[in-house]
């Protein structure tokens, strides 16, 4: 029962029900103690009455499912138990005649009747019968309406026994005959029409209607009248409306954000729908990444930086792991000691999976290119690097993408294999596996084979692929293309973002950005993509920060104006996202050396101090 | 339908007229019910719940009173299926829409003092990602600056 309890038992919702104003009415008390109301349909065309529909409240109030009930008569319920043959000699037999003279009359029945659950337990039914009449004043159905209420009854023993039980029914009967009326009021808001909105409760306007909608159509709510204006305060109502826009995994990322529950979720929902607050900081950090190397891998787990491998003086390939914590008061690099590393590599790829643990696979290694799989768990007291030998690998690689599905899958797609042919495929590898096996996704038609381009999540399942150095005849150009595809589906494919197969309309409106490769491309709660930095062909400028929703109608191409000092380099392998909202560029500034004493970070919600 | 006693008539006095006709609310209930309940085979999952969806999409083809009528009854009666329908149908009418056009289509008079209402207009202003043909909105005070790569 969804009864608002602080408000007035002449509340604002029922108006079409009990209205005869008879003797006998429901109490709110018994209402609220009584738990769920029955509600059951039976059919009066059928021959005694079978019952065609119960709902939640019945079965919950009877114990008995509806499979069990759908077909019988409901004078099933006088019988203590499933398994009694006869009506229990406590049922009042006169009410039982009632209601046969009723139905037979085709009048409505109220009373309260003796009825006992599947366990065998007894309670007072407070019924009401309603004859429905069709078309030529036939009576097709009945329904009942009950609500459930204690009986205090001496019931004796269980079915089974055959000793006579002592009726001290009548007066035992609780029964509270206080008369309600319940009428639909308008809550407060008097037009001269019909208004019907207003006349639900606050809990299925946000629960049922507004917890549906998107942020943004929040914000047109919140501001329609007062009424919705303080409904749509409720921070518990933002949090169900960020948790189904966004989905639950990023919302359980966003409530790592320290500050995030001084902000609100309904702050947090408007920063990042408006990007009101993004802005670009420096950070600086203590500690030192050394040796020092360049084309590392970072990747972000918690609110914690972790870097790994790279290429070090003399092309040298690195296996050292360092953590930077950003939730420490002075964050510094730490070099941490793990036992069993991989082999040393550059370009890459370093994940986040169920949580703590740091997935690598592939990359350029002393003795060649890679194709193995090394998972660490941060968050273990000793941890350790462990090699997994998923069955039927990916070609050996580097310098592919890679991104991760639901937190426990790896997809990799494209790179360079041996002899520096590129590479068009995609695979898949669940890690929660007891045997991880690759999955290739076979697909009819793939994008131009290519590498450093990105791969970003978006609604659950969909992946964007963009940009990278690709295949074009016998060259190789930086591209913008923006592809799509949904693992979701049963046959999945990629497809041009505007789903149209032209050549040349495969591109979304607006101005794209200038073609590149080794890239950043973060992912919004919401399924916007931002896209920045990487090696830029000419002169443009690769600080400008370009937005794609690739869930419009129409997706379309936006510049972001963003306050604060870009870096002057931003590279895909070395940048990461750290609690959804911060994406941390390493090594911005510098071309030749790598110093990573100082971050850029572009923040989009005002969270942090 | 003659399902007289079951109509409540009683606003005239707070000014909200009330159709009158709410008795049939009862035997739309009754008809959603009388679709929905009978337990299905597995074997004819498919083709019923396809079933189940074009009768679901016609019933809620009704006017917005006998709409909120339905779901108070839904409520009421706690049958979880025939809320969600309904809630979810009204919640699809103010999908993108702006305020102006919520007060007008659910007929709600707006009694906000003018900074409540500024709030909201906040959120439309300051969408900062400008535009394909060339607008652009820029934020407060802040001067944006970059380097060339």
């Amino acid at each position: 029962m969804e009864w608002d309890s602080d408000s007035e038992p002449s509340g604002d919702e029922e108006g079409f029900l009990l209205s005869d104003g008879g003797p006998i009415s429901f109490n709110i008390g018994s209402f609220l103690q009584a738990g769920p109301c029955g509600f059951v349909v039976t059919d009066a065309l059928e021959p005694d009455q079978p019952i065609i529909y119960v709902n939640t409240g019945f079965e919950l109030g009877t114990g008995y499912r509806a499979e069990e009930v759908l077909g019988r008569n409901c004078r099933f319920l006088q019988c203590r138990g499933p398994f009694a043959q006869r009506r229990h000699p406590l049922v009042d037999s006169s009410l039982v005649s009632e209601i046969r003279k009723c139905l037979d009359d085709g009048v409505e029945f109220q009373g309260d009747l003796l009825n006992f659950r599947k366990d065998g337990s007894p309670f007072m039914n407070k019924l009401r019968l309603v004859p429905i009449y069709g078309d030529d004043d036939i009576i097709t159905h009945v329904i009942g309406i009950q609500f459930f209420t204690e009986a205090n009854v001496d019931l004796g023993p269980l079915p089974g026994s055959l000793a006579k039980e002592s009726a001290r029914a009548g007066d035992r009967f609780q029964s509270d005959l206080s008369f309600h009326r319940l009428v639909s009021v308008g809550q407060g808001n008097i037009c001269r029409e019909y208004c019907g909105i207003l006349q639900l409760s606050d809990e299925v306007l946000c629960q049922k209607i507004f917890s549906r909608l998107t942020p943004r159509d929040i914000a047109s709510v919140g501001s329609v009248c007062k009424r919705l204006y303080q409904l749509t305060k409720n921070d518990h109502l933002w949090r169900m409306v960020c948790q189904n826009a966004w989905g639950s995994e990023t919302t359980r990322v966003l409530e790592t954000v320290p500050g995030a529950k001084r902000l609100g979720w309904g702050w947090l929902a408007r920063e990042l729908t408006t990007l009101e607050a993004a802005a670009w900081r420096k950070l600086t950090v203590g500690g030192a990444v050394e040796p020092s190397r360049c084309n590392f891998s970072a990747c972000a787990v918690g609110n914690r930086v972790v870097l790994f491998g790279g290429e070090g003086v003399n092309m040298q390939p690195m296996n050292d792991t360092f953590v930077l914590d950003l939730n420490a008061s002075k964050p510094e690099w730490r070099h941490i000691k793990v036992s069993s590393p991989p082999p040393g590599r550059w370009g890459h790829t370093l994940s986040c999976l169920n949580g703590s643990w740091l997935v690598v696979f592939g990359g350029c290694g002393r003795q060649g290119l890679l194709n193995d799989v090394f998972i660490l768990d941060l968050d273990a007291p000793h941890p350790a690097w462990r090699e997994i030998s998923g069955l039927a690998p990916p070609l050996p690689r580097s310098w592919h993408s890679s991104c991760t599905l639901d937190g426990t899958q790896l997809v990799v797609s494209g790179g360079c294999a041996d002899s520096g042919v590129l590479l068009s495929d995609t695979f898949l590898l669940d890690i929660m596996m007891e045997k991880p096996v690759w999955r290739e996704i076979p697909v009819k038609w793939t994008p131009p084979s290519r590498l450093g381009h990105t791969l970003s999540v978006y609604g659950g399942r969909k992946i964007l692929m963009f940009g990278g150095l690709a295949k074009s005849g016998p060259l190789r150009l930086r591209s913008s293309d923006v592809f799509t595809i949904d693992l979701s589906e049963e046959e999945p494919c990629w497809r041009c973002i505007t789903g149209s197969g032209m050549p040349g309309a495969g591109n979304p409106a607006g101005i794209a950005p200038p073609p590149r490769l080794d890239h950043v491309a973060v992912t919004l709660p919401g399924g916007r993509i931002l896209i920045f930095g990487g090696s830029v062909a000419g002169l443009h400028s690769a600080s400008q920060i370009h937005l794609l929703d690739p869930t419009e109608e129409k997706p379309t191409w936006r510049i972001l104006n963003v306050p604060g000092r870009p870096p002057r380099f931003a590279w895909g392998h070395s940048t990461c996202v750290v609690g959804g909202t911060r994406t941390i560029v390493l090594g911005g500034n510098t071309g030749e050396e790598w110093m990573l004493s100082e971050l850029h970070e572009l923040s989009l919600a005002s969270s942090i101090v | 339908m003659v399902i007289k006693h079951m109509i409540e008539d009683d606003c005239a006095d707070n000014g909200i007229r009330v159709p009158n006709v709410r008795g049939e609310i009862l035997s739309l209930v009754v008809a959603y019910c009388n679709k929905h309940g009978p337990v299905q085979n597995d074997s004819e999952d498919n083709s019923r719940s396809d079933e189940l969806k074009t009768y679901d999409a016609d019933f809620v083809k009704v006017d917005q009173a006998t709409l909120f009528h339905l779901i108070l009854a839904a409520n009421f009666l706690n049958i979880k299926s025939l809320l969600d329908l309904t809630c979810q149908t009204v919640g699809d009418m103010m999908k993108g829409k702006t305020t102006e056009e919520i007060r007008k289509m659910f007929n709600i008079k707006n009694d906000l003092t003018p900074e409540e209402e500024e709030e909201g207009l906040i959120w439309k202003n300051l969408v900062v990602a400008s535009t394909p043909e060339g607008e652009e909105e820029f934020r407060g005070e802040n001067q944006w600056s970059y380097e060339i790569w």
